[in-house]
């Protein structure tokens, strides 16, 4: 085994399954290779460390999560919630439905998958166990369909998919839109036909003066997607000016309209992100650093050569990555798994022809499952914790909803359309 | 007395990085406002946006070791017995110290050294490079410091949001 082989696999493999932080990971890695195997001088560390967060697309990461921070520390969520179950009442499972819509708008709002489960699941779950819905089915829809919110745009692993792969955020967030939808729409049939076949959930008769009720106090809250995507894709502004402004509507909101946030709760909130930012690109730093080795080293070009050498058909290549990326979202959260396998990941796929956008939702969607994925997905504990449910139960209640999303993460993976057709429509090529 | 002093720093250093997030979110919302209103854009806006976020995340990263909230694989860890869970968290911390330092000391220092020496400016607000480099060199060197007082059993608890409360209940 060459002392590469021992820098860049063995070592940082050995620490990341002992449970060492992803970022001291990396930093270990590129130190072995500085010191060891490569003739560099370390000045290429902070170099590299410094130039992959000088970039103005990754301020999005921090104004969308306090944007995220401040909307769900209010009512939006009740209000969301109020606003879907008066639109979808008369419907057969309706609050299940009313989950699986509020989550998906909340998704659109925000980009952290943990906030909505806990957010949405604390309104959600007693209200199904009052309508008489089984512990183990309202848990398991409520885990799982928190993992929409990463695939719908505004979503924090896009931007820094974005940043890893070159690859442009707005054309990325349109390409998340369908899929998002894709995966609701199965979400709702199920429940509809799992309602139907144990008779629960009987709908109850449209109330219009309740729609309109529901739909005026929750009009402030459903104003935000429209700002955020309306002014991404109507060429208002980049997607980190929309986060921006997406932070400055929260904050006017919560403080001003609804009278929830004091200005103590606003600057408490920014406190929070500011450090829930450092956790997350301190690793895009050290990434960088990983990447760049990879890369003077050809380690991805070796690869994606390896790759043709062997004519690996692409519908082979994908399956293998789904297999890959399911299993490392078992154990590693969205985010470092993006930032460690983009690099190695993206040359292979130019090589073998796929879209790198296509490819950007593919495995957003993979981390997405990953989220809520028996045994150690961290919705699973997110829910146990908040909403105080055994995890046996949880477990019972997520399989059938992880087959739905496997069945449409075939269908995502497979018709490229699904993923693209957004882009075509919202950005014109 | 250790982790009251120091808690009371840290907590003020998220206070001041907190106001400094959302100053540059009102900088942004200004430089938009500016362009579609008064036709006008704040040149260097960029930059200085920027490099408050790379000061943000240096020395937020502190705040995460001190915090012991860096995101990490621990589904498997979180099984091993508790002598080894030791031993790990000492390994851990060496392991760290060295690293970090080595970044510091070889890499960062000399950087911003260079960079102080030549006098090189940022290309549209015209700041004095060594500004934004510093954040690496002071940040790594808290985190140093977080690391030395953890490993001396010092610390704070992660901040209260679903993720990290189901973390710590899964421990």
């Amino acid at each position: 085994m060459t002392s590469m082989t021992w820098a860049l696999v063995v070592v940082p493999l050995t620490l990341l399954l002992l449970g060492f932080p992803i970022f001291l990971v990396l930093l270990t890695a590129v130190t072995a290779m500085v010191i060891f195997v490569m003739n560099v001088p370390p000045v290429v560390l902070h170099q590299n460390m410094f130039g992959t967060i000088n970039q103005f697309a990754l301020l999005a990461v921090p104004f969308f999560i306090y944007a995220g921070e401040l909307m769900g520390r209010g009512s939006v969520a009740q209000r969301l919630v109020d606003f879907v179950q008066s639109v979808t009442s008369p419907v057969r499972g309706s609050l299940g439905i009313t989950t699986v819509g509020t989550t998906t708008i909340f998704g659109a709002i925000s980009g952290v998958s943990a906030a909505a489960v806990a957010t949405i699941g604390k309104v959600m779950y007693p209200a199904m166990r009052k309508a008489g819905y089984p512990d183990h089915f309202a848990a398991g829809l409520i885990t799982a369909v928190g993992a929409i919110d990463i695939i719908i745009p505004p979503s924090i692993p896009m931007i820094v998919y974005g940043a890893a792969a070159e690859e442009s955020v707005p054309r990325l967030y349109a390409a998340g839109i369908i899929p998002g939808l894709l995966i609701a729409g199965l979400l709702g049939a199920y429940v509809i036909w799992y309602a139907r076949r144990h008779d629960i959930g009987r709908g109850e008769p449209f109330n219009w003066s309740r729609c309109v009720t529901a739909t005026r106090r929750g009009l402030w809250a459903l104003g935000a997607p429209f700002i955020i995507l309306g002014g991404i894709y109507g060429g208002v502004f980049s997607p980190t000016e929309a986060a921006a402004v997406a932070c400055i509507y929260a904050g006017f909101v919560t403080r001003f309209v609804f009278h929830e946030l004091s200005a103590k709760d606003i600057i408490e909130a920014a406190s929070s992100t500011a450090v829930f930012t450092a956790q997350i690109l301190i690793i895009v730093a050290c990434a960088g650093v990983f990447s760049w080795i990879l890369t003077v080293n050809q380690v991805p070009a070796l690869m994606a050569h390896w790759l043709q050498q062997y004519s690996v058909a692409p519908w082979m290549f994908l399956l293998a990555i789904n297999v890959l990326l399911l299993a490392v979202g078992c154990f590693l959260d969205p985010l470092s798994a993006i930032l460690l396998l983009t690099p190695l990941l993206v040359p292979m796929v130019k090589a073998i022809g796929i879209d790198t956008v296509h490819f950007g939702v593919v495995v957003t969607v993979n981390l997405a499952i990953g989220l809520f994925h028996p045994p150690f997905g961290i919705n699973i504990f997110v829910a146990q914790s908040v909403l105080g449910i055994p995890l046996k139960t949880l477990y019972r209640g997520i399989i059938p909803f992880l087959f739905v999303y496997l069945v449409a993460l075939g269908i995502i993976t497979y018709i490229p359309e699904v993923s693209l057709f957004g882009v075509k429509l919202l950005m014109g090529k | 007395m250790v982790n009251r002093i120091v808690g009371s720093l840290m907590r003020g250093l998220e206070l001041i990085l907190g106001v400094a997030l959302i100053a540059i979110v009102l900088l942004n919302f200004a430089n938009v406002v500016g362009r579609y209103v008064f036709n006008h854009s704040l040149l260097g806006a960029e930059e200085v946006q920027v490099y408050t976020m790379i000061w943000m995340t240096f020395l937020g990263a502190g705040i995460v070791t001190w915090r012991n909230m860096h995101l990490r694989m621990d589904a498997i860890a979180i099984n091993f017995p508790k002598p080894v869970q030791t031993i790990l968290r000492w390994a851990e911390a060496v392991l760290a110290i060295g690293v970090v330092g080595y970044a510091i000391t070889q890499s960062s220092w000399f950087y911003v050294n260079r960079i102080f020496a030549f006098g090189s400016k940022s290309d549209v607000a015209h700041l004095p490079m060594w500004i934004p480099h510093s954040a690496v060199l002071i940040g790594l060197a808290l985190v140093i410091v977080m690391l030395i007082l953890r490993a001396a059993g010092w610390g704070a608890k992660p901040i209260e949001d679903p993720e990290s409360a189901a973390l710590e209940q899964r421990q």
